[in-house]
């Protein structure tokens, strides 16, 4: 009870204020019931290819990082483990790392007049910054999916690590090998999933926060298309209050189809976990 | 070949750092100097000197302070009746929620509440904030207390004679001990991480180390930029080297509800 209290009070005061403000019944510009700021929300283009920006943004950081580090895991088991000599895994610092640093770092290594860049003029690739290819601030989001990517792709393969021991992936995979399968064949066909089914509700919802990041896409992401969190406080911040109900009804929008997403991965898991265990 | 990998492991995460450390003490850097063209700590020196900042970074240490030892408390006690809770599927979709969710939407819907509640442009109501994302960690993280190991040592102490207090003080707290560590660790960074918030429910009047380095990127300074984001390495990076020294409980706990 005190859970369901101090998490989902806070979430339910927040959702009934946006639903009410965004309706015109609560806040500065409460007139009563109206749909207009809806009605102007779901007509707008810009809301729908912000939130595709977003899943596309999300699915492309995870998918790269989950293969990426199924191939660590792959090619090798042990460079999961690599540099533990020391104590700690090199793969847990990236986990170490603010969003905001993880940006700032972004723009110094792959900015048009960063340390790439400078490395391309001395070896005469390039002779003004304009020429460097870089990333960022692109409208495919590449800026914005390199970086995640390389925040997510160590953590993906210390979880991949742990999970591939403890559901002894190892052994299977040699069982497979010792049946006649070849090395990516046995990887692929008993190694992968496993482990992925093991991963997937940390995977949803890794899918759905990096879909909603704000700092990343805030420091190396382009003007347009945005993010829909960085549409939102665009909507939120501007002078103008009068888009404030739009900002409301965008964030409300985001948070149904989170919601609705979160739940359905995270009712897979029980089935997942009672095939596991019989 | 292991060690070698290892090597070129720590290599590659740590050039980022090294990046940052350059620019930090670099003099100037023009285009397309590969390296500094003279070192100096004036960025250092000068956050020292700046009050602005020294005051953010013990802002930011104070409300992470706060955030992590209240969610821990309050996770480690309640906790339990989140596992024997009969909704089990629903309340683990809530506490997860929150982490789904975008930060940005949590804090626009909660920020008129917060200004009519007063706590708006205040380090309390975005220590409040932040504290939702870092209780329902906590809760995820103490649920993998909760097994029939940990209830069958409190079972054998309650037929020895302990009292409830006595069982928690005695058997409880002392299996618990390593979550507790990796609990506060991780709810501290949660809020030291944290810039939306910040963003949205301090108005702007709330300043902290994240919203500092955001004000040096836009005003161009690299050096101070560099220098706030080295500082706002420090404490995960303790983390790991405390890390080093003792290992945390498995992976399994934290996941698993």
């Amino acid at each position: 009870m005190v859970v369901w209290a101090l998490v989902g009070g806070p979430m339910l005061l927040g959702v009934s204020f946006m639903a009410a403000y965004s309706l015109g019944l609560a806040g500065l510009l409460a007139h009563g019931l109206s749909f207009t700021a809806w009605a102007a929300v779901l007509r707008d283009r810009v809301t729908w290819i912000s939130l595709g920006f977003s899943l596309w943004v999300g699915a492309a950081s995870l998918g790269a990082s989950i293969v990426g580090a199924l191939l660590v895991l792959a090619l090798r088991p042990a460079a999961a483990m690599a540099g533990e000599a020391v104590g700690v895994t090199p793969w847990f610092l990236p986990i170490a790392v603010p969003p905001m640093v993880a940006g700032l770092t972004a723009v110094l290594w792959l900015g048009n007049a960063g340390e790439l860049a400078r490395w391309a003029y001395a070896l005469g690739w390039i002779r003004r910054p304009a020429e460097f290819p870089s990333p960022l601030y692109s409208r495919d989001g590449l800026g914005i999916i390199v970086t995640q990517t390389a925040l997510v792709l160590p953590f993906l393969v210390v979880l991949f690590g742990r999970l591939a021991r403890l559901h002894r992936v190892g052994e299977l995979v040699e069982a497979a090998r010792t049946l006649g399968a070849s090395p990516v064949g046995a990887w692929r066909r008993v190694g992968t999933p496993l482990v992925l089914r093991a991963a997937a509700p940390t995977l949803g919802v890794y899918f759905l926060a990096l879909s909603g990041a704000f700092e990343i896409p805030l420091l190396v992401g382009a003007s347009y298309p945005t993010m829909l969190s960085i549409r939102v406080v665009q909507l939120f911040g501007q002078f103008d209050l009068s888009t404030r109900p739009q900002a409301y009804a965008v964030a409300l929008l985001y948070t149904l189809v989170v919601a609705a997403c979160s739940a359905i991965v995270l009712r897979a898991r029980p089935r997942a976990a009672r095939s596991e265990g019989a | 070949m292991r060690r070698a990998a290892g090597i070129a492991l720590w290599a590659a995460f740590l050039a980022p750092v090294a990046l940052l450390l350059g620019w930090s003490f670099a003099w100037r850097w023009p285009w397309p100097a590969p390296l500094p063209e003279r070192w100096q700590a004036s960025a250092w020196t000068g956050l020292a000197a700046t009050g602005g900042l020294g005051a953010a970074a013990l802002r930011s240490l104070g409300i992470a302070g706060a955030v992590a030892l209240v969610a821990t408390s309050l996770g480690f006690v309640t906790s339990r009746s989140a596992v024997e809770a009969r909704s089990g599927v629903a309340l683990r979709w809530l506490l997860h929620l929150p982490f789904a969710l975008s930060p940005v939407v949590l804090g626009v819907g909660l920020e008129y509440s917060f200004l009519r509640a007063g706590l708006a442009g205040h380090m309390v109501g975005v220590a409040l904030a932040q504290g939702i994302l870092a209780y329902a960690y906590a809760v995820i993280l103490f649920c993998g207390l909760w097994n029939a190991r940990t209830r069958a040592y409190l079972d054998g102490a309650a037929t020895l004679g302990a009292t409830p207090r006595q069982a928690w003080i005695r058997v409880l707290l002392p299996i618990a001990r390593p979550l507790v560590v990796l609990c506060l660790v991780q709810t501290f960074l949660i809020s030291w991480f944290d810039y939306a918030l910040v963003l949205l429910i301090g108005e702007g009047r709330v300043a902290t180390l994240t919203t500092s380095l955001y004000q040096f990127l836009l005003a161009g300074d690299l050096r101070l930029a560099a220098a706030s984001g080295l500082i706002l390495l420090l404490p995960p990076v303790i983390a790991l080297a405390v890390r080093a020294q003792r290992r945390p409980p498995t992976f399994a706990g934290e996941w698993d509800l």
